[in-house]
């Protein structure tokens, strides 16, 4: 949690602004997975990142490999899409360590 | 004193318009049009791929038109001037408001000029790439199934419109995008966007899928 401020405070890295950017059409700008893209025909829900039972289940590989690979990676929906060609290996270490305060977990 | 004038700008606009039909492409013309009607506030049509921050992006008004000429089908800037209804369900980039479908209207005669103008606009990166619109199953498995690019692009699926809200709809594509442009943005985005909010999906898989994948899209309806 601690080093998800660090990185926010010490890097160039403005998370919460990819995050806004990237991540909220979906999952919401809060986080609460109610982005303008969650529509009722989709077939899953974005998940809420400010969800400790959800997020909880994750450990940090499955986080990084879920950003860079996609929903398929940990068994999901390719609803969730592969952000490993489009961000920088530090912009997703700093996503994963957002996701970790978002949920307190 | 009034009379005559009104006489005399009557007589120049009769000029002018009668100038305007006989040579539709006067030099420049619709470049000058563009500028005059002020398009250049929130289009840019000079330079590359130049916004490449998420703070250059968020200051853009409009979307960039320095290679309209490779992007659109003839005919459609035209066509879509004259009735510019929305493309993008929320408004230029908000995650909030929707798009009002407010965007400057034009005559035909002006549209017409500028659109002229618009086509002349290319990228060296747009080729030839023999991309048939087709309505081409294995390209369609990739949009729906391995990409599920409709969760951000609204699509026409037997008659219902479905689909995210993030992207510009993919409704009416064929008479819209050039194959050979959507080929080039989904192999090589950053020719055009070096940062946007859709993913890159080029390197994904291979380059034949992604052709496949190009087939269907240019297909829309
Ligand atoms: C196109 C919509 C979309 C975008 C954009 C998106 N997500 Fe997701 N995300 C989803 C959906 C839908 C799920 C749930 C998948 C499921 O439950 O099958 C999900 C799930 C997740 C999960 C949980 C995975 C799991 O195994 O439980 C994480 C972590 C995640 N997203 C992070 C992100 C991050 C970080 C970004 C921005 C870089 C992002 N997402 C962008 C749609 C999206
Ligand atoms: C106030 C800002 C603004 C001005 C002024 C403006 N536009 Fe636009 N233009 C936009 C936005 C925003 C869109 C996207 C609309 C949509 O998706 O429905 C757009 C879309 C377009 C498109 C289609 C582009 C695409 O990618 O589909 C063309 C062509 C265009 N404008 C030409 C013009 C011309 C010509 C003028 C001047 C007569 C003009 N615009 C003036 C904001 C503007
Ligand atoms: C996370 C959301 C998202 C996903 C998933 C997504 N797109 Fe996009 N797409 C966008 C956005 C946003 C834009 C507009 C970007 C801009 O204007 O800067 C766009 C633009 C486009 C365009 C150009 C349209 C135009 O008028 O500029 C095409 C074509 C396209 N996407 C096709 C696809 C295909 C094919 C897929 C699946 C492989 C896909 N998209 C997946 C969000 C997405």
């Amino acid at each position: 949690m601690l080093s998800g401020f660090l990185t926010v405070e010490a890097g160039t890295i403005n998370v919460k602004q990819i995050y806004r950017f990237y991540c909220a059409q979906c999952h919401g700008t809060e986080g609460r997975g109610d982005g303008i893209n969650d529509r009722p025909e989709m077939p899953v829900s974005p998940r809420d990142h400010t969800s400790r039972a959800e997020m909880s289940k994750l450990t940090d590989e499955e986080i990084l490999d879920v950003i860079n690979n996609g929903g398929e990676a940990t068994g999901k929906s390719t609803v969730m899409p592969a952000f490993g060609k489009t961000l920088k290996v530090e912009e997703v270490e700093a996503l994963k360590a957002y996701l970790r305060e978002l949920c307190d977990c | 004193m009034r009379l005559t004038y009104l006489n005399i700008s009557f007589l120049i606009s009769l000029l002018a318009t009668v100038l305007f039909f006989s040579s539709p492409v006067l030099a420049g013309g619709g470049e000058a049009f563009f500028n005059k009607k002020g398009c250049l506030e929130c289009h840019r049509v000079t330079g590359g791929p130049d916004e490449t921050t998420i703070e250059a992006v968020l200051e853009k008004k409009g979307p960039e038109l320095w290679y309209a000429g490779s992007k659109f089908r003839p005919g459609f800037i035209a066509r879509w001037l004259t009735d510019p209804k929305p493309i993008r369900p929320m408004a230029y980039y908000s995650l909030t408001e929707k798009n009002k479908g407010d965007h400057v209207r034009l005559v035909p005669a002006e549209a017409l000029e500028i659109a002229a103008y618009l086509m002349t606009l290319k990228s060296a990166t747009v080729k030839p790439s023999g991309i048939r619109p087709h309505m081409n199953i294995k390209g369609k498995k990739v949009f729906g199934k391995e990409f599920s690019c409709y969760a951000c692009h609204k699509i026409k699926n037997r008659k219902k419109v479905l689909g995210g809200l993030s992207g510009p709809s993919l409704v009416g594509t064929r008479a819209r995008l050039n194959p050979d442009w959507i080929y080039a943005y989904l192999t090589n985005p950053r020719a055009f966007r070096p940062v946007m909010d859709m993913p890159v999906f080029a390197g994904l898989v291979s380059p034949k899928k992604i052709s496949h994948l190009a087939e269907y899209v240019s297909s829309l309806e």
